[in-house]
């Protein structure tokens, strides 16, 4: 009889008390948060130490990213993509190594290589990327790579770039410029 | 009773009897309709709170594409409801077709024609029964044939064992709710809502109001007996194993999908609103206002009688969110070995204490 009544008790009270835990958790909601509402607060990235400096990676694989001043438009990452997912086309420019800023094209790149070709069209497609960095190694500019790591001196690393929709994934770098203007610089021998 | 009322108030009432029986009902039965639903989004985003805060979580947000959920996530219920509307309605195969399509309706049943009996206010109800409570206890057993047959004809062992779940444990709860209501008959020697609560106007020794839960020892315990024999009979946790999602997917629910699902959800919150009030109206005083003479006119009765109904709906979220599911056979030895025994010694109790202090 002892042992039912206070059965009983144990159990009223451990409620109890586990009633006030609940109702203290609920009270002091703003400050025990333990969620993170995500696209407007990210967790801070831990500093990294795994024993030798982030420029000696050679590799990173994040986002492709394009420096379109540097492009000569030689296709070399486009014939070299597995995946096909990289898109260029180029006209040849009237004159070669020329700035022409109506259309924002550069005349010579940050490595001093006059550009006879003017890149029209630049669309990677990050939905078919395979991340293999096969489109890194022959550019003769260096300017395609992936963010971040040892190229973080160039662009931050960016690896949260998740989409709605999935044509939100092709990354156009080419200057957005219509035919027409193209057009007035397209060199007349090929006209 | 307002259907009667109404009849008599149509001027073609003799001419066109089914016409103005049928308006009659309508008139009564939309209002009802209209607030279980709003009332159900209500509770749902209370719900989806008050579970995120004691769990250390903000809750919905409004994060998103295409129908935002507005600011702190206000339009989430509307739009899971509206999730719920356009969803496939799938029956299953094997099923038993026509079992399955009638089984939410009545649940749905069970949950709303209690609301007839439910006095909002001091005119505010649509049938004062002189036998209201009874009445209220018998139309909320028949959400267990629903169960039943949802869980028979979905013809899947997870929805029998719910279904056989859920119909014993209903029926093992609703012996010590329904001691617990005669020991309050007892008292007031009435079986209408409205008498019930008029019982309990005034207070004790001007101080406590006069409520029965405030009456005597007995009735103090038999409030929390009617209390959580209420939530088990309403399938919630800490008494959801005909639910247990983690044994039973979802119980008799399972193969329910779209408005069907959405009427066996409507129809739990609708229950708990019924529990809900008829705790209040049998233990805390219904309308009456806990300070006496203090905003006691018949228009703050609603607010006192929704007040008190929606704290006890808190609660109920409340005992959801902290405590843990039972077992089975710890679900039926609380029911027989503890409620059942402590409900017919109140009883006693009461008897005697009506009888050398009443």
């Amino acid at each position: 009889m002892y042992k039912y009544f206070n059965n009983i008790f144990v159990a009223i009270s451990s409620i109890l008390k586990g009633m006030s835990i609940t109702w203290r958790h609920m009270i002091n909601i703003r400050k025990g948060n333990v969620t993170l509402q995500y696209p407007e607060e990210r967790w801070p990235r831990p500093e990294r130490d795994i024993g030798f400096d982030l420029d000696s990676y050679n590799v990173i694989r994040s986002r492709l990213h394009v420096d379109i001043d540097d492009c000569i438009g030689c296709l070399k990452c486009e014939r070299v993509c597995p995946v096909q997912c990289i898109k260029i086309v180029t006209t040849k420019a009237e004159t070669k190594g020329e700035d022409l800023p109506d259309i924002g094209h550069t005349g010579i790149t940050s490595n001093g290589t006059k550009k006879a070709l003017i890149v029209s069209r630049f669309d990677i497609d990050m939905s078919e990327c395979c991340y293999c960095n096969l489109c890194v190694y022959p550019c003769p500019e260096e300017c395609i790579y992936m963010t971040g790591g040892p190229n973080s001196h160039k662009h931050p690393i960016d690896y949260e770039f998740s989409q709605y929709d999935r044509n939100d994934l092709i990354y156009k770098f080419a200057k957005d410029v219509d035919d027409e203007k193209i057009s007035k610089y397209v060199s007349k021998k090929i006209k | 009773m307002t259907v009667d009322n109404l009849i008599n108030w149509f001027p073609f009432g003799t001419e066109w009897p089914v016409l103005t029986f049928v308006t009659a009902v309508i008139i009564c039965a939309l209002p009802v309709f209209l607030f279980i639903a709003v009332y159900a989004l209500v509770a749902i985003y209370a719900e989806l709170k008050i579970s995120s805060f004691m769990q250390d979580k903000v809750g919905p947000m409004g994060q998103g594409v295409g129908l935002h959920a507005w600011k702190f996530g206000i339009l989430q219920p509307v739009a899971d409801a509206l999730k719920l509307i356009l969803k496939e309605d799938i029956i299953p195969d094997l099923a038993d077709k026509k079992l399955f399509v009638m089984a939410p309706f009545i649940v749905f049943v069970g949950a709303f024609i209690s609301f007839a009996a439910l006095p909002f206010g001091q005119n505010i109800i649509i049938a004062d029964m002189n036998i209201g409570i009874f009445y209220i206890l018998a139309v909320g057993s028949l959400s267990v044939i629903g169960i039943i047959l949802a869980g028979w004809s979905s013809n899947n062992k997870w929805s029998l064992y719910g279904g056989m779940r859920s119909a014993a444990q209903i029926i093992s709860y609703e012996i010590p709710a329904g001691l617990s209501i005669i020991s309050i008959v007892m008292l007031t020697g009435t079986l209408s809502m409205q008498g019930i609560i008029e019982f309990q106007s005034g207070t004790i020794w001007g101080v406590l109001p006069n409520w029965i839960i405030f009456n005597n020892p007995f009735s103090f315990i038999a409030f929390f007996i009617f209390f959580i024999s209420g939530v088990a009979e309403c399938n919630r946790t800490p008494f959801d194993i005909p639910e247990a999602e983690s044994e039973l997917v979802a119980g008799a629910f399972t193969e329910y999908s779209g408005m069907r699902y959405a009427f066996f959800f409507l129809s739990e919150y609708a229950e708990m609103f019924v529990i809900s009030a008829i705790a209040v109206t049998a233990f805390l005083g219904g309308w009456n206002s806990p300070i006496s003479g203090f905003m006691n006119s018949s228009g703050w009765g609603v607010f006192w009688f929704m007040l008190k109904s929606l704290s006890l709906i808190f609660l109920m979220i409340w005992f959801r969110w902290t405590l843990p599911r039972l077992r089975v056979d710890q679900l039926m030895s609380i029911c027989w070995k503890v409620f059942l025994p402590f409900s017919l010694v109140n009883i006693f109790g009461v008897g005697i204490w009506s009888l050398l202090v009443g």
